[in-house]
């Protein structure tokens, strides 16, 4: 009789629940009904949201190539630019990127140093160049500047430190050239999150290997880097940003443990001499 | 969505007047904390505690004006974060992102309608009970007689 009267009262607590319970479920799956139905739509295209992001980073790497173009002297010498540019072609080839969006500028500057731009702007110093011991480390850093890009850690880099409005607003050219000049020079000589330097370091790797180019050399360049006795250590300015080059250097080498296929140089031993007796002159 | 019904009472014009300004409580609150969605559902609550020992009509509305507060805290907390996550952190903005916004102020909107047109049908001494909330205060808020 009590487990009867018992099941009686909770059949009717159920009934009352019910309709609650249900309008609520309804309730919910609307909302999630409605975003799933609103998201069929390409709200980015709508809003021009990439095209608007495109211009916007467009129009940054022109300023700061401009700063970078105005202070520095490009190097236009044809065996420089052929043999630079064989290496990254080769690398985009070998890593289906296209070679177009890339924009390479070796600048005349004793800095052991090479930095990513917005839209695609890749300068290396002539320092670099000059102070690789191998072609295979010249190509380690161009890789790793390469993935930055790629990755697009430069355009997350600069809304994290400057913010958005900021970029805009220089864009815009609401935004002093003293504004400018200082972020171009952030962009230079400051390092990315420890994360997007390993995540860069690694993408390097695969680059690397995907270009038949040993990654353990690009490893080697940074552990001789490392060393405080080198000769350069006063110019060092890609190491001094790119900080632990020792650890950077070991889990270059883990990763690229197992994933040695057949080396080959891009550039012959000549050009790569020649290249640098170019820079030297 | 909402439905007009007869009240177990005829409420007075003081109990009338209590009840619909539990419902302007949220909206005044919408236009002082619009970026953060913590402000409408305090602001409610602070009413709602204030008349929880009132009588039956203006305890019901209170807890339904509470109620619907509750569950836009949670879709509009979402949004606020992944907006702020978007400005701060490597997140960037997708059309999943853009159709949460616009779904949340679809919703938004239709609350804020509802509760206007609550308010005023309130304060006339009118019953309203809305889609789900209605029927959820009904099972929280009893007649004490």
């Amino acid at each position: 009789m009590v487990v009867l009267r018992f099941i009686d009262k909770f059949n009717l607590q159920i009934q009352i629940m019910k309709k609650p319970i249900i309008q609520g479920l309804i309730t919910i799956l609307l909302f999630f009904g409605t975003w799933f139905a609103l998201t069929q739509i390409d709200w980015m295209k709508v809003f021009k949201v990439q095209q608007v992001t495109d211009k916007t980073e467009q129009k940054l790497g022109e300023l700061f190539w401009e700063v970078f173009k105005k202070s520095e002297k490009e190097i236009k010498n044809t065996q420089v630019v052929n043999s630079v540019d064989s290496i990254v072609t080769q690398i985009c080839k070998a890593n289906k990127i296209d070679r177009d969006k890339l924009k390479v500028h070796v600048l005349n500057k004793d800095e052991i140093n090479a930095f990513a731009l917005p839209n695609g702007h890749l300068i290396i110093y002539s320092g670099l160049i000059l102070n690789s011991d191998n072609q295979e480390e010249l190509a380690g850093v161009i890789c790793h500047e390469i993935a930055h890009i790629e990755l697009s850690h430069v355009m997350k880099k600069l809304v994290k430190e400057i913010g958005l409005s900021v970029l805009i607003s220089m864009t815009t050219g609401n935004s002093g050239a003293e504004v400018i000049k200082e972020t171009a020079k952030m962009l230079s000589s400051s390092a990315f999150d420890r994360s997007l330097e390993k995540e860069a370091d690694i993408k390097a790797v695969d680059y690397l290997i995907n270009a038949n180019v040993n990654p353990e050399l690009f490893a080697d360049f940074l552990y001789k880097l490392s060393d405080s006795e080198h000769e350069a250590t006063k110019y060092f300015t890609w190491i001094s940003t790119h900080p632990d080059s020792k650890e950077r250097a070991e889990y270059i080498i883990e990763y690229s443990k197992g994933k040695l296929t057949e080396y080959k140089p891009i550039l012959s031993n000549e050009t790569w001499d020649k290249l640098k007796a170019a820079l030297k002159d | 969505m909402i439905h007009i019904k007869q009240f177990s009472y005829e409420p007075g014009e003081h109990e009338a007047e209590t009840a619909s300004s539990s419902y302007l409580m949220s909206l005044i609150a919408i236009i002082v904390g619009l970026p953060l969605p913590i402000v409408n559902l305090i602001a409610t609550l602070i009413f709602y505690l204030g008349n929880r020992k009132s009588t039956y009509f203006v305890r019901w509305h209170c807890t339904q004006a509470l109620l619907s507060q509750l569950s836009m805290l949670f879709i509009n907390s979402f949004g606020f974060w992944w907006t702020i996550s978007i400005i701060f952190t490597d997140e960037t903005i997708t059309s999943k992102y853009i159709a949460y916004i616009i779904a949340a102020i679809i919703f938004n909107l239709t609350e804020f309608v509802a509760t206007i047109y609550t308010a005023i049908q309130t304060r006339k001494g009118i019953h309203v009970e809305w889609w789900f909330y209605g029927s959820l205060t009904n099972l929280i808020c009893k007649s004490k007689s």
